[in-house]
């Protein structure tokens, strides 16, 4: 299976692997949520204590589940949009058995206390290398069927895919440099470039990047504007990339740099806004055809989250409000709206979408795709929710003069909150998990090809 | 290839080049702090501790930087205190408390129980039981927490009061660590300070509720730090743009010193401290205590009561 040259097989192997990651991530995800209601059940078992198995949980969401869904997602879309065969199926499935290995030992070390302690940095040394190859290969890869091409104009999305397999390894790249020791600070300046990049660099222009594919797509209606696409694209490449300082705003960093910090975050207002203003107006009139096209659901519920997460981040960098809310659980619902809410829901959209026309099979229960929603938006939310609203009531305890010991005890109704969203969340994975297996298998779908007509593959 | 990508391509990679050099490269030449007093030069159990605090992940839930506006964590930090530490630490989120002046706030046998079981030294936690931990890794663990801001929170001398009030102490004739000073204290307290402050001084007086600037609660942490003359001063002087009056207009030199006395009784809010812990085997802290995390966990702290509905007045202003 990883070493076959056929058409899409690669994109193929990288998006079923990546919902197995998924269900897996969802799982750490969820027992680390348990564990906040009952912090005694890990009963001593070092492999089960939370604080080791939230860095296991973030890399295998981030780097299996959400990475390895976008490549596969990519590696469809550059060859349709440039209207060419991928230039090798063979390196990229070799790059998907690579990083398949990459998660399981990543996420065992983690769990085994091999980290090397830098937030999303964690992984030990062997594997960012293997990461690092992997990445090279696959920008290799989707460079060169860019450049042998037989459509000339380049398609916004494509723009966003080439621009993050640029900066993507760059970026990895500086944030794992272990070679280079650095002093305290100087490390987390350094640490929070990465950790911010990762998320601005590659999971948005690519989460974008596949927007940008499934609206138009999966409406049948023309992009609204596309240079306003293309003032989104390059205010993200110059505005993202600096403002990974307001991390550690109220830290002992340079002050510059947290100024820089704080303009580049407000301005990134500027690309969602043009992103946002796009998707929305490329709806324009066609609201109606969410009746009965859920990956379109999918991806536009992704985009209200866009916009949510993307206006609570402008205003979280700046000094005022990031005074009010650092360091606490509202920045978990944060980080959560744009990884979960936004991405993952693009993502789900383009794999019920592309699914079936790599496999030239229908989807196998539409009933199964649509639970599948709605118990992971309506767990996001309760999730979401309960977060935004206990990271408020923390902060208020805290400036209060309340110690941060004694006011958690006001936080276990959020905490239990946060549990069963992720339940129902993790519950309506598991469905999606079983949906794709079943779909890959074959076996004879359950509805009629025109209840869902995106979900099946194309006639003819 | 079309040469009409060139542009966008060196525009890309100008730009991305800028950034880097701007965020990372900059950063990293010109600002070189000079290690501070605080700054810890990790002796090995110290750095071994260090290796256990990440391993364990305990940066997930624990902070390692001050800002201005946080009370109970000490003085502030400053770029000099993180010359060693490598790789950072410093955290995003506060589960728990902030660990930057941990150093010397709690004593070994007190960390030692609250990593075999967090709630039997701070009922309510969520922190996960470190009972894993061999022995010289808690050791270990222990002297890097302990090494946390160089216990600058003990041997730095927090001076709340103007230097002149220093005087007093040379004509103070009250031995204020005595029960009998503590206890004449209490009368006075009562007739004067339980009105606003409460009987037992946690800021819940039957006044509080029609005082807009809250009256004090001295089970918080932060007035476990006070010194005798700081709390002679707040008491003879008031304090500014509250309702508490200058005492010194009304009580004599000697009561004051007794009111200091019954100040510094009160209990610190929450922390339990099992009974006669410095005298305790640490080994045997759990055994010798007995103490369940259920039957802690049961005895909900005051503060609940406080906070429920609209406050009766716990204060946070100091």
């Amino acid at each position: 299976m990883f070493f076959s040259d056929e058409e899409n097989s690669a994109s193929k192997n990288f998006i079923i692997t990546a919902v197995f990651w998924l269900v897996i991530g969802m799982t750490l995800g969820l027992t680390g949520a348990i564990e906040f209601t009952a912090p005694d059940i890990s009963s001593g078992i070092p492999q089960l204590t939370f604080s080791r198995i939230r860095p296991a949980h973030v890399n295998t969401v981030a780097f299996g589940w959400l990475s390895m869904a976008n490549i596969g997602i990519v590696l469809y879309v550059v060859p349709t949009l440039t209207k060419s065969k991928l230039f090798s199926n063979k390196i990229a499935n070799f790059v998907c058995l690579v990083w398949n290995i990459v998660i399981l030992a990543g996420g065992l070390c983690l769990v085994n206390g091999y980290s090397e302690g830098r937030e999303y940095a964690e992984y030990p040394v062997p594997i960012d290398v293997m990461v690092l190859i992997g990445l090279l290969s696959l920008s290799f890869v989707v460079y060169m069927t860019a450049i042998t091409r037989t459509v000339k104009k380049l398609y916004v999305s494509l723009w966003y895919m080439l621009g993050a397999f640029f900066w993507m390894p760059l970026v990895y790249f500086i944030g794992n440099r272990t070679f280079v020791r650095l002093d305290g600070l100087n490390d987390g300046i350094v640490n929070w470039f990465y950790g911010h990049n990762i998320l601005g660099m590659w999971f948005t222009t690519l989460g974008v990047g596949i927007a940008y594919y499934m609206i138009p797509k999966l409406t049948g209606r023309p992009l609204w504007s596309h240079s306003l696409s293309m003032l989104g694209f390059w205010t993200i490449a110059f505005f993202y990339a600096p403002t990974g300082t307001h991390h550690i705003l109220q830290s002992p960093v340079p002050e510059w740099l947290k100024a820089l910090a704080v303009v580049f975050s407000v301005a990134l207002v500027i690309p969602v806004i043009t992103v946002l203003t796009n998707f929305f107006m490329t709806m324009k009139g066609n609201w109606w055809q969410l009746a009965n096209n859920l990956p379109l659901r999918f991806v536009l519920t992704g985009a209200l989250f866009y916009f949510i997460t993307c206006i609570q981040g402008p205003f979280q960098a700046t000094r005022s409000i990031n005074w009010y809310l650092h360091f606490t659980q509202w920045v978990v619902g944060h980080a959560h709206v744009a990884l979960l809410g936004t991405f993952t829901f693009f993502d789900f959209g383009a794999i019920y979408y592309i699914l079936p026309r790599i496999l030239k099979r229908q989807i196998y229960s539409f009933g199964l795709a649509r639970a599948h929603y709605w118990f992971t938006f309506i767990g996001f939310l309760i999730f979401f929710a309960s977060m935004t609203i206990g990271g408020l009531v923390q902060s208020a305890g805290w400036h209060a003069g309340i110690p941060v010991n004694i006011w958690g005890i006001e936080m276990v109704p959020y905490w239990i909150l946060r549990a069963i969203g992720g339940f129902l969340m993790w519950f309506g994975n598991v469905l999606f998990l079983l949906n794709v297996i079943q779909t890959v298998r074959g076996v004879k779908p359950l509805d009629s090809p025109e209840e869902e007509p995106a979900m099946a593959p194309a006639k003819g | 290839m079309n040469k009409n990508y060139i542009l966008p391509a060196t525009v890309l990679l100008l730009s991305f080049s800028m950034i880097i050099f701007s965020t990372v490269l900059l950063p990293n030449m010109i600002f070189k702090p000079a290690p501070s007093e605080f700054a810890v030069k990790y002796n090995p159990t110290e750095a071994k501790g260090r290796n256990i605090y990440r391993r364990e992940g305990c940066v997930y839930c624990h902070s390692q930087f001050v800002r201005p506006q946080d009370r109970d964590f000490g003085p502030l930090v400053m770029a000099g205190d993180y010359v060693y530490d490598t790789p950072n630490l410093l955290g995003t989120i506060r589960t728990g408390p902030d660990l930057s002046n941990e150093g010397g706030k709690h004593p070994d046998a007190w960390h030692k129980a609250h990593f075999k079981n967090p709630r039997t030294t701070t009922p309510g936690s969520v922190m996960p039981p470190f009972s894993y931990l061999k022995d010289d890794e808690v050791e270990a663990l222990v002297a890097y927490v302990q090494s946390l801001g160089k216990k600058r929170i003990v041997k730095y001398q927090r001076i709340y009061h103007p230097d002149e009030m220093e005087k007093v102490l040379d004509k103070r004739k009250v031995n204020v660590d005595s029960s009998a000073a503590a206890n004449a204290g209490r009368g006075i307290f009562q007739q004067n300070c339980a009105t606003c402050h409460g009987t037992h001084g946690l800021g819940n007086g039957p006044n509080a509720i029609a005082i807009s600037k809250k009256p004090a609660n001295f089970s918080r942490p932060f007035f476990k730090d006070y010194d005798d003359v700081t709390w002679f001063w707040r008491i003879t002087e008031g304090v500014p743009g509250t309702r508490m009056p200058q005492w010194g207009k009304l009580l004599t030199e000697e009561q004051r010193w007794y009111l200091v006395a019954f100040l510094k009784t009160l209990p610190r809010e929450t922390e339990v401290y099992p009974k006669g812990y410095e005298s305790l085997d640490p080994e045997k802290w759990v055994e010798q205590n007995m103490i369940s995390a259920a039957e802690l966990n049961s005895a909900k702290p005051a503060m609940i009561i406080e906070t429920k509905g609209p406050p009766p007045g716990a204060g946070g202003g100091h």
